[in-house]
């Protein structure tokens, strides 16, 4: 698989990159990614044994959508792709638990990115009744996360301590081309 | 005293039955909608929105398709079998985009099919385009 690697412990990590979902029944999976003020919600069903991670951000600054339907249109939208991957696996709404991670601050003047991404990610749970077993958000440093899908556990690190800004990688948005396409039968 | 104006309780807007198992989608929908002036009716999945249907004869159904229970396809079919929604307009609104899922719809009997994140023009766009 792309971006898989086995390493010496028999396990196979994953790399997830911004704009990317990734979800697993593989007991040797580890699903990683490294986040700065973007957040990733790790979701499992301990039943089914199938967990998944997203790693997004809900708006680039500048981009001209910063009204709050706007930025909560593609964190609904990043979330929603992660719960249907989950469900094709086999997993079960009610049997959800998640844990988010990221969001860590950047302001870019107007406001903090970092922060408005942790309280859309707790608002969302919240909302779609998605119980939230663990979170690391917020702070000034780039975080990686390890998150191994069936069994629901995660290990978050402090990546470093340079400045966020740094890290920042160019979004890779939802696909553009498809965006609220329309077509009639 | 509250006033009372002529109109009081007479619909002049479009109703819209949206059909979602995600609450903040319909959250999102309910606001996008109602900032266009539409009345807006919810459904959690197929099965609640054809309990509803009995009751309530909307100018348009915008379904998703991955529900619990009764998913989008399941619901169409079910909708155009009833002689009284032979002529509903039925738009998907859906994070899928495969060709042959959108065969699926079209062979059920949708409308249209849009993919989210829909954008509130677009979908503004669609939505007169089915009503008129």
């Amino acid at each position: 698989m792309k971006g898989a690697v086995r390493t010496a412990d028999g396990l196979r990590r994953i790399t997830i990159m911004q704009g990317e979902t990734k979800v697993s029944d593989d007991p040797d999976a580890v699903l990683t990614t490294v986040l700065g003020s973007c957040i990733s919600a790790c979701l499992f069903d301990s039943v089914a044994k199938v967990g998944g991670l997203n790693h997004f951000l809900l708006a680039e600054p500048g981009s001209g959508e910063t009204d709050v339907t706007s930025l909560q249109r593609y964190g609904v939208y990043a979330m929603e792709v992660l719960i249907n991957a989950m469900l094709a696996m086999g997993a079960t709404r009610t049997n959800l638990k998640a844990r988010i991670y990221g969001g860590a601050s950047l302001r870019d003047g107007f406001r903090d990115i970092g922060t408005t991404n942790a309280l859309f990610a707790r608002r969302f749970l919240r909302d779609e009744r998605i119980a939230l077993v663990g979170e690391d958000v917020g702070g000034y440093g780039a975080r990686r996360v390890e998150f191994r899908p069936t069994l629901g556990l995660a290990r978050c690190r402090i990546a470093n301590i340079r400045p966020v800004e740094q890290l920042r990688v160019t979004p890779v948005p939802v696909p553009v081309a498809a965006v609220g396409d329309v077509e009639f039968f | 005293m509250r006033p009372t104006y002529p109109n009081e309780g007479i619909s002049v807007s479009s109703t819209i039955m949206t059909v979602d198992d995600s609450p903040s989608m319909r959250m999102l929908l309910r606001a996008a909608l109602t900032d266009l002036g539409y009345t807006v009716l919810e459904a959690e999945d197929g099965v609640q929105a054809l309990e509803r249907l009995d009751g309530v004869e909307p100018d348009l159904l915008i379904t998703d398709i991955n529900m619990p229970r009764l998913d989008g396809f399941g619901l169409i079919e079910k909708v155009r079998e009833q002689d009284r929604h032979r002529n509903l307009p039925i738009l998907v609104l859906t994070t899928e985009s495969s060709d042959e899922k959108k065969q699926r719809a079209r062979s059920a009997g949708a409308t249209g099919w849009i993919v989210k994140p829909f954008h509130p023009d677009k979908l503004a766009a669609a939505i007169r385009r089915v009503l008129h």
